[in-house]
């Protein structure tokens, strides 16, 4: 009986351990895999938030000059419209890769793409 | 059973929870985006540290402030008044160093023509489109306002050119980022990037690897190669996408060419990389001017000259140079501007 007893302890210790190895391993290929980039928006030097890129979506944000317009478009974004004056940010036309950025200096707003495979740290421009 | 099971839990809980000790934090200062990450520290004091720097930055900003009254428009004030000043020590150093450094590229890089770029309206936070006097330019550029011109005499300056007006816009950046190198190394901190306005410096990795940068292509929104950025190493682009305006269907950018008076026409932009070395910031930021602004039968004795054997030079779509050093550091994103790019025998 002990004997029986102490067996079935090495089973449950073997199932134990094996899913724990499983549920760490499928967490990690699958929940850091997810595909689907965001977007990180910023003014000045706060954190706006984080979007989910694949939904369309238009967002209003307030900088020093006013109102930048936003478009989040299945999987692109772009600055639609902005109050600054050289219009540098509405002419970078549509980011839809990770590591793209897109800045307005005069209103202070920044896009940027990201997602689980960053190709680089920092972007010299 | 209860310590193995304990001893799971918690590395369950390490695995899932384990977060990259990564801060970034962003601002604007300069007239343009300052980022700095910090790799390896706790939010708390990589916190801390980057808002020393970028007050630190905020202040040598508003002390080289060109066209609003500063420490360095009162030299200028000076200068046209025909009168000496004294100055704190380190802008003594500076203008010494930018004095040393025009010279070295022949005269080139030359921050001594705020006039000119004031004429051209580059100036202002909101410039605008404007055909300049061509009458104002000759009379400007017959007058040749040279960092040569400077006396400086321990911490007394004067200008024996009264039409020296000096602008750091091609300097202060660069020095900014070996300013925050410097304060990174003072407080230990080990890893650490600092981008000012696409100028770039590295300090130690990104965890187990090299901090990895992008270059910007220069007319699309996407980088068009990346570096490993190694510890001391900085990377800079002069650009001329970054400033300026169109009239009558034509580019005007702010990077003037000091002989002619004009802005540069027919270049896209020009990155350098610059090893670790004294002042390797303020070399990541002043030596792709000169290359950018001489003739194309110039550029490559000005790399010779400023002595940067990394370089990247882009003109067109269908013209790319890269030096046979940077090729090496490159890898490519766009891979059509790679079969474009000829390889450049440095030396």
């Amino acid at each position: 009986m002990n004997k029986l007893k102490s067996q079935a302890l090495i089973g449950d210790i073997f199932i134990i351990v094996t899913s724990a190895i499983a549920v760490v391993f499928l967490f990690k290929t699958l929940w850091s895999n997810v595909p689907a980039s965001q977007l990180l928006i910023r003014q000045a030097d706060q954190i706006i938030g984080t979007y989910d890129l694949e939904q369309t979506r238009e967002l209003h944000i307030h900088g020093p000059l006013g109102e930048s317009h936003i478009s989040i478009e299945q999987g692109k974004v772009r600055f639609k419209q902005s109050p600054c004056n050289h219009q540098y940010c509405v002419h970078q036309g549509w980011l839809n890769r990770v590591g793209q950025v897109a800045i307005c200096l005069p209103n202070q707003i920044s896009l940027q793409l990201i997602g689980e495979k960053k190709p680089y740290d920092s972007l010299n421009y | 059973m209860r310590p193995l099971f304990l001893f799971f839990s918690a590395w369950l809980l390490i695995s899932c929870s384990a977060k990259e000790p990564l801060y970034n934090t962003q601002t604007y200062v300069f007239g343009t985006l300052v980022d700095i990450s910090i790799y390896g520290e706790t939010d708390e004091r990589a916190q801390a540290v980057s808002n020393a720097i970028i007050q630190e930055y905020q202040h040598l900003h508003q002390r080289l402030h060109a066209w609003k009254p500063s420490e360095l428009s009162a030299v200028n004030q000076a200068f046209t008044q025909g009168e000496a000043i004294t100055v704190k020590a380190d802008i003594a150093q500076m203008l010494s160093d930018v004095t040393r450094l025009s010279t070295q590229s022949n005269g080139t890089f030359n921050p001594a023509i705020g006039q000119l770029i004031k004429l051209w309206g580059f100036q202002n936070d909101t410039f605008t489109p404007h055909q300049v006097d061509a009458k104002a330019i000759d009379s400007l550029i017959s007058k040749n306002p040279r960092m040569t011109d400077l006396v400086i005499k321990g911490n007394q300056i004067h200008s024996v050119n009264s039409a020296v007006q000096l602008d750091l816009g091609g300097y202060a950046k660069g020095y900014a980022l070996d300013l925050g190198l410097a304060y990174l190394k003072q407080q230990h901190i080990q890893h650490a990037l600092i981008n000012i306005g696409g100028n770039i410096i590295a300090l130690g990795q990104h965890g187990n690897q090299a901090w990895r940068v992008g270059i910007q292509h220069p007319r699309q929104p996407n980088a068009i190669a990346t570096v490993a950025l190694a510890s001391g190493w900085a990377i800079g682009t002069s650009g001329d996408y970054q400033r300026y305006f169109y009239l009558d269907g034509k580019r005007y950018c702010h990077i003037i060419d000091p002989k002619t008076g004009y802005p540069v026409q027919g270049m896209q932009s020009v990155t350098v990389l610059i090893p670790p070395k004294k002042q390797a910031g303020v070399l990541s930021d002043v030596a792709s001017k000169p290359i950018f602004i001489a003739p194309a039968n110039e550029r490559l004795a000005q790399a010779k000259a400023m002595d940067v054997p990394h370089f990247l030079i882009i003109t067109s779509n269908t013209d790319i140079q890269v030096s046979e050093a940077m090729q090496q550091k490159l890898t490519w994103l766009d891979h059509k501007a790679e079969k474009i790019a000829k390889v450049v025998r440095f030396e």
